[in-house]
């Protein structure tokens, strides 16, 4: 405890009976800490001079003499990143997505503006670097095996236009119109198509409804080979049908025979979407350029054509 | 003048305070009254439909809110990544609003139609079937429940009395709308014409024949950011 006789008071008493006067210490605050005190009130005062600060009534507000405003900043920014790229886009619209893979230095360039694009719109499905997920059908685009076609063009026009997935249910339960032994015939024959069919019998009777009253092949091809390299009586299929070939060991849904069994009996309606922007020019959507760069950065993931 | 002056005069002190007092409620009272002229005047905006309200609830229940901010920030980075910066028109039929600063997941501001809604049923069942280094929990019964939206009419009157401008209209019928947009091919010529002909009527949860609470979810999700026309949106300068 400090000395009373040190400490100085307002001076005022209240009581002084008994010998204990009540009186009220006075401590004066530090000095450091008081003229860090007035140095913000000052620099508040400043604040409001330089930068918008107050309402007015009407809507309006002090504005400032600086001028600054965060939307500007924003704009000036968008401004600056875009006139650095502008040399490179410039050229990348100009030309064509072939002749751009010509040139090593656009190529590394789009490739790499391509897999920004990529990383923030298409890995959330498509998975990071395009190995795809078996949960929703995802495809993966580091292989070669194509649903409509990886030239640069088919590329380009399934991102353009987003693709929409037409595998029909047919299990009767599941507004189709065959039985579930037909399904589990159909699954038969479709898992012979690879070799891994379990009962002959089933397969042989699932083959004849295949080219039959199912009329898989006028999608899937007579081979079972897909829409894109199949064909169906003799003639080439259409290959914006994207039907998926059943030959090789890449499923889309997965390959074991549950679930080709549910993709017969209940269909399915993988959706990619458009990312072309829309008559609103909705801003999420992704423009020509942005389109541009994607393309050939899938086209170089590993399964270009 | 000093303490003592004050401390012995109750009536110079009470005045003193109330000054005080008076200070701090004008500086904190007043700009409320001109917080209107802050919300931009935008085209597109509508109140949420039945069916994406009551998603919005399920949103707020799970406390997504938790990991998702909804404000993309007028920044460049948020810019290029989210889109547009967030308008406060955009929230300014939110109760509870959702903006936050707290993001261990993206910024949900504009994920509307960024995803498909099969992507969308697949995530919330599990998420690391999508996407494999994610950290968000899973959410497999949104799928399971059935919908409740018995109570849809009283939430509706709520909302309108703090200013949410819900119609009558809108409010009588606002079972058989919920029902119009969860179930895919239903009328729905009355939805559309009592909120805008752009909502979106799909089989959000992938079983057609039931309402779950994946179905509002994914209903609500898929609408986010969607509204503003930005076409006709000028930018004010603040």
């Amino acid at each position: 405890m400090a000395d009373e006789k040190e400490i100085e008071t307002t001076g005022h008493q209240w009581d002084d009976e008994e010998g204990y006067p009540l009186k009220e210490y006075n401590n004066p605050l530090p000095k450091w800490w008081l003229y860090s005190y007035y140095a913000t009130i000052v620099y508040a005062v400043i604040y409001w001079i330089l930068y918008p600060a107050w309402p007015i009534p009407g809507g309006e507000y002090t504005k400032g003499v600086l001028g600054w405003s965060q939307h500007k900043q924003l704009e000036e920014e968008m401004a600056a990143s875009q006139a650095a790229k502008k040399p490179f886009n410039d050229k990348i619209s100009a030309l064509t997505t072939s002749e751009i893979t010509q040139d090593s230095q656009l190529l590394q360039y789009a490739v790499s503006a391509g897999k920004a694009i990529f990383g923030d719109n298409c890995a959330p499905c498509h998975g990071g670097g395009g190995v795809g997920a078996k949960a929703g059908g995802f495809p993966a685009l580091v292989d070669d095996d194509w649903l409509y076609g990886g030239t640069l063009e088919q590329i380009s026009e399934t991102i353009h236009m987003g693709r929409a997935g037409q595998m029909p249910p047919h299990l009767d339960s599941a507004e189709g119109s065959f039985t579930a032994a037909q399904v589990n015939d159909l699954t038969q024959y479709t898992l012979s198509l690879s070799g891994r069919s379990t009962d002959a019998g089933a397969a042989g009777r699932g083959d004849a409804l295949y080219r039959g009253d199912a009329g898989c092949n006028n999608c899937h091809g007579d081979e079972g080979k897909g829409s894109l390299l199949g064909s169906a009586g003799g003639e080439k299929l259409d290959t914006s049908i994207g039907a998926p070939n059943l030959t090789d060991a890449i499923w889309l849904y997965g390959g074991d025979e549950a679930t080709v069994k549910t993709s017969i009996a209940k269909g399915r309606k993988g959706n990619m979407p458009a990312w072309e922007k829309d008559s609103e020019g909705n801003n999420r959507k992704l423009s020509e350029l942005d389109i541009k760069l994607l393309s050939i950065y899938v086209h170089t993931l590993g399964g270009g054509k | 003048m000093k303490h003592s002056t004050i401390e012995k005069s109750i009536p110079l002190m009470s005045i003193l305070t109330l000054v005080m007092v008076l200070i701090g409620g004008i500086v904190e009272i007043v700009p409320l009254f001109f917080i209107k002229s802050t919300i931009e005047k935008v085209e597109g905006m509508r109140p949420y439909t039945p069916l994406e309200l009551r998603g919005q609830d399920i949103y707020v229940r799970e406390g997504c809110y938790n990991c998702h901010s909804q404000m993309i920030r007028p920044f460049r980075d948020e810019q290029e990544r989210y889109g547009h910066y967030s308008l406060a028109a955009e929230s300014m039929y939110d109760h509870p609003f959702q903006w936050g600063s707290k993001r261990t997941g993206p910024d949900l501001a504009r994920v509307g139609g960024k995803y498909s809604n099969l992507w969308h049923q697949a995530h919330m069942k599990n998420p690391r079937d999508v996407v494999p280094e994610s950290v968000m929990p899973a959410y497999p019964w949104l799928a399971e429940n059935d919908l409740d939206y018995g109570n849809i009419k009283k939430r509706m009157e709520v909302l309108q009395l703090v200013g949410v401008p819900y119609s009558q209209e809108q409010i009588d019928n606002a079972v058989e709308d919920l029902k119009a947009q969860a179930i895919p091919d239903s009328d729905s010529d009355g939805l559309l014409a009592r909120y805008d002909e752009k909502v979106p009527l799909e089989d959000f949860d992938g079983e057609p024949a039931r309402i779950t609470e994946l179905d509002a979810m994914v209903a609500y999700l898929q609408i986010l950011g969607t509204m503003v026309d930005f076409s006709s949106y000028q930018a004010q300068a603040r």
